[in-house]
């Protein structure tokens, strides 16, 4: 019996997501110890991009920064942001983003930006960074936030980042170059899209959950499937590369990205 | 040299590079009313933001990445007291390059279908515009380029005549170095002029854009500068738990930035011996 927590299932069911082969925005948090993840087990090739210009990265300890140091030794090249952000990511050469989320909503539209209304924010949050510019145009997206309540809304106290907006067809009426996300995962369910909606739909139940309990913690109207299966729990491999990768625990020991 | 109402292009990306040592000159100096321009930083603008310095920005980003929020923003945002126009990281690097070029707004495909194109702050009906291409007939989001009063670099060498070197990312350094109407570089070393010729390629700025150069060792501490200091977790971490209440936030204030004269007495109140655990070993940069 592998012994886990929240934090390191969830890292690990995001990991599995990433194919050997693929062009991969790694950013840093949780999403990135998932693709580094990755990396170091069932996916060897892939690329590991980040943003601020490190591209085919290899880090051997987590980076804090998307422009940490960490990303450099061993990279295979070290440019900046119009390269990262435009040459290959607009122009369509990402397979694979991944972002967290304050809020996301059926459709899976995110906010990272403001809590409360845009006139007088509660919260101010990061902002958008790199996030609305991989949403818009990585091929496939993968959302990782840890679940409550307060974040799977109906409505958006702000959109950052383009989900699949009001559903089919709005991708296209703006000519976005990416397909919008694939999968959500939390450290309660993983959730995937109704091709014919594009509304979230249940997809897995982590061992130790229910779906009424998924079903009680978010604010919309959720697509639960005939059949919804128990996500596999992590290897014990997974779990010794995560530590080696984040000795400090620093993405581990926290509640969220 | 920075009047009060400048509009500064900020360089440095994430953990790399800030001119945080600039940042805290300007608040001894009490500058007032500056307006800045970056993709993302981090305690930099905290503590411009913090003491009051900057009461608008035009970025992408704000917060200590992997530690959380920036606190001070969060605090000033919710007083009403700084205004923040939201760009994406790619939005602001093209402003930056169409400055630079010396256009007057440049095309991307971010930003559409979301709330960055919906609302805007202070700048209006001039914050972008989202057109049919006029000859694919695509939608397509047009950003203003940006020519600020000055731009702010950090680099790691530079030699007598301004030539700067910069070793590891550029994050959006190039387009920004080349934007506004006066460059100053902050630099980590002054080197002799064939220092920087025997290996021309790492000059990311030559001397033509350079305006002017300020030798500041440790420029970026708690931050770090590749290749030559890490950053400084343990004070990091501090800067970040105490930026959550007013309170605390302002015994920093006066206690790191106020109550020295300058950043030589800064580096002396952080101390040598931390200092020279920072330094980067070779070949890794930190």
């Amino acid at each position: 019996m592998v012994e886990y927590s929240n934090i390191e299932f969830l890292a690990a069911c995001a990991s599995r997501h990433v194919r050997n082969g693929e062009n991969v925005f790694g950013g840093t948090g949780l999403p990135l110890l998932a693709a580094l993840l990755a990396k170091e087990t069932h996916a060897r090739n892939i690329n590991l991009i980040s943003e601020a210009g490190f591209i085919d990265a290899r880090p051997r300890e987590v980076p804090l920064s998307v422009a940490d140091s960490r990303y450099y030794l061993g990279c295979s090249a070290s440019i900046g942001l119009i390269e990262t952000l435009g040459f290959i990511l607009q122009a369509g050469h990402i397979d694979v983003g991944f972002l967290g989320a304050a809020q996301i909503d059926e459709y899976g539209n995110l906010n990272t930006t403001y809590i409360g209304p845009y006139e007088a924010p509660k919260v101010r949050l990061p902002g958008s960074g790199g996030g609305n510019d991989i949403a818009s145009s990585a091929k496939r997206l993968i959302i990782i936030m840890t679940h409550d309540k307060r974040k799977f809304v109906k409505q958006l106290d702000h959109l950052t980042s383009p989900g699949h907006l009001e559903g089919p067809g709005s991708r296209e009426k703006w000519s976005l170059v990416g397909r919008g996300p694939e999968v959500v995962i939390t450290d309660m369910c993983q959730m995937d899209f109704d091709p014919r909606t594009l509304k979230i739909r249940l997809m897995s139940v982590h061992p130790g959950y229910t779906v009424q309990d998924v079903l009680d913690n978010v604010m919309f109207d959720l697509i639960i499937p005939d059949d919804v299966p128990t996500t596999d729990e992590p290897t014990q491999e997974q779990i010794d590369v995560m530590h080696r990768l984040d000795p400090h625990s620093i993405y581990l020991g926290k509640g969220g990205s | 040299m920075v009047p009060d109402g400048s509009g500064l292009f900020w360089g440095g990306f994430g953990f790399q590079r800030p001119p945080i040592a600039f940042a805290s000159e300007l608040i001894r100096q009490k500058k007032r009313n500056l307006t800045i321009y970056t993709c993302g930083s981090e305690v930099d603008l905290e503590i411009l933001v913090g003491a009051g310095v900057v009461p608008r920005l035009e970025i992408a980003f704000v917060a200590i990445e992997a530690l959380g929020l920036a606190n001070n923003t969060r605090r000033r945002v919710a007083e009403g007291k700084v205004e923040i126009e939201d760009y994406s990281n790619l939005a602001m690097a093209m402003r930056f390059l169409g400055g630079a070029l010396n256009v007057p707004f440049m095309p991307l495909r971010s930003l559409m279908g979301t709330d960055m194109v919906a609302k805007s702050r202070y700048r209006g009906d001039k914050k972008l515009k989202v057109i049919d291409c006029p000859f694919t007939g695509e939608k397509i989001c047009l950003v203003p380029s940006i020519q600020p009063d000055f731009s702010i670099v950090h680099a790691q060498r530079v030699d007598m005549s301004g030539n700067a070197q910069i070793d590891g990312i550029v994050g959006e350094d190039l387009e920004g170095s080349r934007c506004g109407k006066k460059l100053i570089i902050l630099t980590e070393e002054l080197v002799d002029e064939e220092e920087i010729r025997f290996a021309p390629e790492q000059t990311k700025i030559p001397s033509m854009y350079v305006d002017h150069v300020v030798l500041v060792p440790f420029a970026a501490h708690p931050m770090m500068c590749h290749g030559y200091y890490d950053y400084d977790l343990e004070f990091l971490q501090m800067f970040h738990k105490i930026t959550r209440k007013e309170e605390t936030w302002q015994e920093y204030l006066d206690t790191y930035i106020l109550g020295v004269e300058n950043h030589e007495a800064y580096l002396d109140k952080i101390g040598w011996s931390r200092l020279n655990k920072l330094r980067a070993i070779k070949p890794r940069g930190y």
